[in-house]
């Protein structure tokens, strides 16, 4: 995007600060995520990747005061939305952002809406709850909503319950409860994983174009890159826990940084075109209670050295940090 | 020319289901509706279509796991459908599948080196020395450390599983193995480690595969052709990449145009379609793609369209390629 003038860096809208949230393992605690830093701007669409088990989830959940307890609680960090620090919120204050504020898309569509209640009940619940809406108000709204998240023939089907939509279609009517309170901040967790490619193109543009109308900043969660490069205007890419690499979705694509990152992008069969070497990366993701010590791809890594045993910051130009010891020297070039 | 491995002509199988809630009705579920196609010896033939549009239903079919209403199916030459249930036993140990969730499969209470043994006591394939032998060579083939032999299928990653699963398919020496998505389960690392086995099996053994996936950059990498499936028919066949390239049917040629590519600078195109996606249970009149095509006309909603050969290897139902 250019614009003529430079404009100052406003205020991000959403500012995670070295987030740690453990789960207790066999008795002792462990970090699922590790000290997790990023901004949101408004507008933007950050995209989180990375493989199953890396803390995607884990990391929204953290930000919606949503960890499953008694086993798992964030350990350290600051989450800033809207002058307060969301994790030192207590309970009522956190219902009262959470699906109004800050708003969640589930990993699971099946588990999220109530299969006895009919689609057009759940996407105005919301608003009575948080607007105090009366029935018949609530009902207008949810039912524009509706049309505005593109279900044909809204009205007809208002009284239809979940398993008479298509995954696509109920994937939809979670959009319409999320986007309900007209969010700050959508965190979108895997919202297309489960659907066909064809529809899986049709909601992700869908997404794109309420996120411009409502003006909105979303957090996108998946673990398929092409995904990430439809979608994303910056990207997060996570590892065991931790983020690895941020940068713009473009500058990601062409020069990634991080030899996690690097790979990755090479072991992905291309549907537009030959690719003649898929790479690999051996082995496996550890598992949260074998962490290694200090870099946690070091096992995996091709350019793994001596110093890669003490755990390496993330590092570089703030459009392009790196958590890597080899590949952040020299950064920060233009 | 390669030898043709399998031929299954008009394979048709319907099932019949109870849908619907609160008041559930018996419906006919129209999964394959007589699909034909070919596959070399040596070959890697994808199936790729949307969910339900029939995918597994053909692997399964072909094997006789289901047993489908008719069309004729002929394995080198002989008439699998026909085969009594000792022919059928031998025909087996020639084909074999792989799941998507190898772990479903397995015995969780069955060590590791039990499981890959008894598919060959079953078809008595050698003592029990020498199973113990090829049991060690096949997990060392795919790539399993040589002590998996007694550890239990929850002690293993999802792509270790896979290897499991294809370590298990390949006991019996198969030529075609049937992998139903099989590495639609895994992280990108672990898919493309899985991806090179079987390429690595394709190559040493000269295997053939018949390889279902709805990714079509999985498979573009892995197969020499490939049939699009849409509501239990084949719409378009053809060989790789002149079919990526140059897709002829509109709804292959949409699945090109939404499948993400990892480059911004490609952007996908959704369809513009908005609506929903009719079921095999009710199959539109006409094209069944009618509903959602940009180019459907009055006779693509009356008459569904005849397949025609546009090339050797090359085939597509669509009225667009019409006579
Ligand atoms: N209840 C729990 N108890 C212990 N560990 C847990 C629990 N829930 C999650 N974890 C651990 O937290 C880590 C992060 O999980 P998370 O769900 O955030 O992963 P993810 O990146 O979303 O993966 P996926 O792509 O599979 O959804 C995992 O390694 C998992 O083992
Ligand atoms: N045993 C069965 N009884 C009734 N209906 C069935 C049965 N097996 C499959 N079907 C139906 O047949 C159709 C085709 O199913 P199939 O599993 O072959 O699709 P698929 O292409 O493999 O889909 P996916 O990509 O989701 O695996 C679906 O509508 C499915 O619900
Ligand atoms: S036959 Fe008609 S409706 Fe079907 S794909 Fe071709 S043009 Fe579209
Ligand atoms: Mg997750
Ligand atoms: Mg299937």
């Amino acid at each position: 995007m250019a614009t003529a003038f430079k404009v100052e860096p406003a205020e991000p809208v959403l500012s995670v600060q070295g987030l740690t949230t453990s789960f207790r393992v066999s008795g002792d605690w462990h970090a699922a995520v590790r000290d997790v830093s990023f901004d949101l701007a408004h507008n933007e669409t950050l995209a989180l990747v990375g493989e199953s088990g890396c803390g995607k989830s884990m990391t929204a959940l953290s930000i919606m005061g949503l960890v499953p307890k008694p086993a798992g609680r964030i350990t350290a960090g600051r989450i800033m939305f809207e002058g307060s620090d969301l994790v030192s919120l207590d309970r009522e204050a956190m219902r009262r952002i959470r699906g109004n504020r800050i708003s969640m898309i589930f990993q699971e569509p099946m588990t999220s809406l109530n299969p006895v209640l009919t689609v057009g009940f759940q996407v105005a619940e919301a608003l009575r709850y948080h607007r105090a809406m009366g029935g018949a108000e609530a009902d207008r709204a949810a039912l524009d909503l509706l049309e505005q998240v593109k279900i044909p023939s809204a009205a007809r089907r208002f009284k239809d319950y979940p398993h008479q939509f298509s995954g696509g279609m109920r994937q939809r009517v979670m959009i319409a409860i999320a986007l309900a309170c007209r969010p700050q901040v959508l965190l979108a967790d895997e919202p297309t994983t489960a659907l066909d490619v064809t529809i899986q193109a049709e909601v992700l543009a869908l997404l794109a174009e309420l996120k411009q109308a409502y003006g909105m900043s979303m957090v996108f969660i998946t673990h398929n890159l092409g995904v990430v490069a439809a979608i994303a205007d910056r990207v997060a890419v996570m590892y065991a826990g931790e983020i690895v690499e941020v940068a713009a979705v473009r500058e990601l694509f062409r020069r990634p940084r991080h030899p996690y990152t690097e790979l990755l992008l090479r072991s992905i069969p291309r549907v537009d075109r030959h690719v003649s070497h898929l790479e690999t990366i051996e082995g496996q993701v550890p598992s949260i209670a074998a962490m290694p010590a200090g870099c946690r791809f070091a096992p995996r890594c091709p350019l793994r050295e001596a110093r890669c045993d003490a755990p390496p910051p993330l590092a570089g130009a703030a459009h392009h940090v790196v958590r890597c010891w080899v590949r952040s020297e020299g950064g920060g070039h233009g | 020319m390669a030898e043709i491995l399998l031929a299954v002509e008009r394979l048709k199988k319907f099932f019949t289901a109870k849908r619907g809630f609160p008041n559930p009705e018996t419906v006919t579920v129209r999964a394959l509706d007589e699909i034909s196609f070919m596959v070399k010896r040596g070959e890697a033939f994808g199936l790729v279509g949307e969910s339900g549009c029939g995918k597994s239903t053909a692997g399964r079919s072909i094997l006789r796991l289901v047993e489908p209403d008719s069309g004729r199916v002929t394995y080198a030459g002989e008439d699998i459908l026909a085969a009594d249930a000792a022919r059928m036993r031998v025909l087996r140990q020639k084909m074999q599948i792989v799941f998507q969730d190898p772990y479903a499969s397995l015995n969780p209470r069955r060590m590791i080196g039990k499981a890959l043994a008894e598919p060959m006591l079953v078809h008595g394939l050698g003592t029990p020395t020498e199973i113990e032998e090829r049991v060690e060579a096949l997990l060392a083939e795919v790539g399993l450390p040589p002590d998996s032999r007694w550890r239990f299928p929850h002690e293993f990653s999802g792509g270790q599983r896979q290897r499991i699963g294809i370590a298990r398919a390949l006991t019996v020496g198969p030529e075609l193995v049937v992998a139903d998505e099989p590495v639609s389960a895994l992280d990108v690392s672990i898919q493309s480690q899985i991806l090179l086995l079987l390429r690595g099996l394709q190559d040493k053994h000269g295997l053939s595969f018949i390889f279902i996936s709805h990714d079509l950059g999985v498979v573009r990498w892995f197969c020499q052709s490939i049939a699009v499936m849409y509501l239990g028919r084949i719409v378009e066949i053809g060989p790789i990449p002149g079919i990526f390239d140059e897709p002829l049917h509109p709804y292959t040629q949409m699945l090109r145009r939404s499948s993400p590519v990892p480059d911004p600078e490609i952007r996908i195109e959704p369809a513009r379609f908005g609506g929903e996606v009719p079921s095999a249970v009710n199959p539109p009149a006409g094209c069944h793609f009618h509903t959602r095509c940009p180019h459907a006309t009055d006779i693509c909603r009356q008459i569904y369209p005849a397949w025609r050969e546009v090339a050797p290897g090359r085939g597509v139902a669509c009225h667009l390629h019409g006579s």
